[in-house]
């Protein structure tokens, strides 16, 4: 089995609103996984349930062959999971390299002198290890998107979920984010990308899932996906009716 | 400033300097009972002191933790009764009072937490503030403290102004070393993530609840050790005097104005306070008044308290919980760009100039 994360038949209510109705998915190891959708689709709802950030009213998510469903954050940081935030949510008063370190203290369980010098493993991987020494408050977006999967990363995961890193950035700069997750994934991880940026689906991801009405609704090469009927008819609309 | 490859963030590096002034701030604490005339300034430096380590202690909460506490007066109750009931009734030596008012401050955080802990923001400040309320009133009806009467701590007579005050001193150098400490360690590094961004911090493996739980036992810790003290001084304890929020308005007018989760601030804020209360007392009546306008003006100029402000305007740091750079950091970066970072912070530092 090729599988390193699934979800199956994901569903949450809060309070009367069903905001996933199932879901099904399957990572593979070493994939990205695109997931589009429209606004209110339940994208950002999925991936807080895939990191433990909320619990699903029904369903369960399996993680290298084990049912994690119940599994808090915390733990499924330390097994193998890395999120980023839709709107970046850096430590502020703290400097770049500690930000990262963060991760690599208590994601990786290292020391803080070998958390140091990950974190500068990690800048450097990112690009930002000429801002090491910077508080992150001060940072622009690109780079606070930037140190988001750097921070990720920190946590050495298997599974690096990211929500919207490409949001509010610029042509290059989206370029660059599309640069930066392949070389996340020559390294080996395995990423669920949700984005609404078609070239980011397009040029970056292995894969990609539409999720409309808190269901699943295809899922399959990314050129297949996005020329779809089922694509056209969540976002454009039903032409026959 | 001059940029030394350390950090951009501020002055982290112990630096020569910073270790003189440091060295000649606790000579002159240690001096000072020493020099001629120095009775008033000796009673207030105690104050100053037992101050300082209540502000330590609740801008770890506050500053660090996010734990907005509005009862900490609860340990300092604590604190105070146990010197008294400890030294009076079992005839403890009053040191050993004081330091089990400590644990005891523990083992009552330890119960209230559970529940208190399931509040953010502030229902937190409210529960606390209730839970101080509640253990005044009990105390207000408790025999074995003599009910509402209080108690007078005929107990620590013997001790003169002098001893007080070098009590005082020590307490709080450790309540700052111990905040140093806890900063510059791995719980430190947790607590600065939680203040910045507790969800960010989760998702990263930080353990929230028991971070913030260690960090409180710690903060009950002290704080009823500094009761004991508190009492020690004043040596006359009642509920509603000991178990009062004045106490945490004191706490909160430290901090605030000094600069929360600053090390420094309640340092600064301290001194203010003690200041501000001797001189205040001409204005009977109107005291609190003057003290509140003053706290209002100062967080409209300095919102970030006078040491943030300085830190956010200088980058400087007396105590820093900063991470450095490792000691290897050009070699590790490569020429390119440790020259970078270099030129960064010259630009940086041009610009401040």
């Amino acid at each position: 089995m090729n599988e390193i994360l699934s979800a199956k038949d994901i569903g949450i209510s809060f309070g009367s609103n069903e905001v996933l109705k199932s879901v099904n998915l399957a990572l593979n190891h070493n994939e990205v996984l695109g997931i589009i959708g429209p606004n209110g689709a339940g994208k950002t709802v999925l991936l807080n349930i895939l990191c433990g950030i909320l619990t699903p009213t029904k369903g369960s998510v399996i993680f290298e062959g084990q049912d994690i469903t119940h599994q808090k954050i915390t733990e499924r940081c330390r097994i193998g999971f890395g999120r980023t935030f839709q709107v970046p949510r850096p430590f502020e008063k703290m400097t770049v390299l500690e930000n990262i370190m963060v991760g690599s203290v208590f994601g990786a369980g290292l020391t803080e002198k070998q958390a140091k010098k990950k974190a500068m493993e990690i800048a450097s991987f990112i690009g930002l290890d000429h801002r090491l020494t910077w508080f992150a408050g001060k940072l622009g977006l690109l780079e606070r998107k930037r140190l988001e999967i750097g921070r990720a990363l920190s946590t050495d995961p298997k599974v690096l979920l990211l929500d919207e890193v490409g949001g509010g950035l610029t042509e290059t700069e989206v370029g660059s984010i599309i640069d930066l997750v392949k070389k996340v994934k020559a390294n080996g991880l395995s990423v669920i990308w949700i984005e609404h940026i078609i070239r980011t689906m397009l040029e970056g991801t292995d894969r990609i899932l539409l999720l409309a009405n808190g269901t699943d609704v295809i899922c399959g090469l990314p050129q297949e996906v996005m020329q779809s009927k089922e694509v056209r008819e969540v976002y454009m609309g039903n032409e026959d009716k | 400033m001059k940029f030394d490859g350390q950090t951009l963030a501020g002055n982290t590096g112990f630096k020569v300097g910073k270790k003189v002034l440091l060295v000649v701030v606790l000579l002159l604490l240690a001096l000072l009972p020493m020099f001629p005339n120095s009775a008033y300034l000796v009673s207030t430096v105690t104050l100053i002191m037992i101050y300082m380590a209540l502000g330590q202690m609740w801008n770890l909460l506050g500053g660090y933790a996010g734990l907005l506490s509005l009862g900490m007066q609860a340990f300092i109750g604590i604190g105070g009764y146990s010197l008294a009931v400890f030294s009076i009734d079992a005839g403890l030596n009053i040191f050993v009072a004081v330091f089990l008012g400590g644990v005891i401050s523990v083992l009552f955080g330890l119960v209230v937490s559970p529940a208190l802990f399931k509040m953010t923001g502030v229902y937190f400040a409210i529960g606390t503030w209730v839970v101080a309320e509640a253990l005044m009133i009990f105390f207000s009806n408790w025999s074995v403290v003599d009910y509402a009467k209080g108690i007078m701590i005929r107990s620590v007579y013997f001790l003169t102004g002098e001893q007080i005050y070098y009590i005082a001193v020590l307490l709080g150098v450790i309540s700052v070393l111990v905040v140093y400490l806890l900063m510059r360690s791995k719980t430190g590094l947790a607590l600065m993530a939680i203040r910045d961004n507790p969800a960010a911090a989760e998702s990263m493996g930080v353990k929230i609840f028991s971070t913030k739980l260690k960090c409180y036992m710690i903060a009950c810790f002290f704080t009823g050790i500094t009761g004991g003290v508190a009492y020690i001084n004043l040596a006359y304890i009642t509920p509603s005097a000991s178990i009062s929020t004045q106490w945490t308005i004191a706490m909160t007018f430290m901090v605030i104005i000094g600069g929360i989760g600053t090390m420094e601030g309640p340092i600064i804020g301290s001194i203010i306070y003690v200041a501000l209360t001797q001189y205040l007392y001409n204005f009977p009546g109107i005291s609190m008044t003057i003290l509140g306008a003053i706290a209002v003006a100062a967080i409209m100029v300095v919102p970030n308290g006078i040491m943030g402000t300085i830190h956010n305007k200088t980058g400087f740091e007396l105590l820093s919980p900063r991470r450095i750079m490792p000691p290897d950091w050009k070699k590790l970066l490569g020429v390119e760009r440790a020259k970078e970072q270099v030129e960064a912070a010259g630009d940086k530092a041009s610009k401040k100039e």
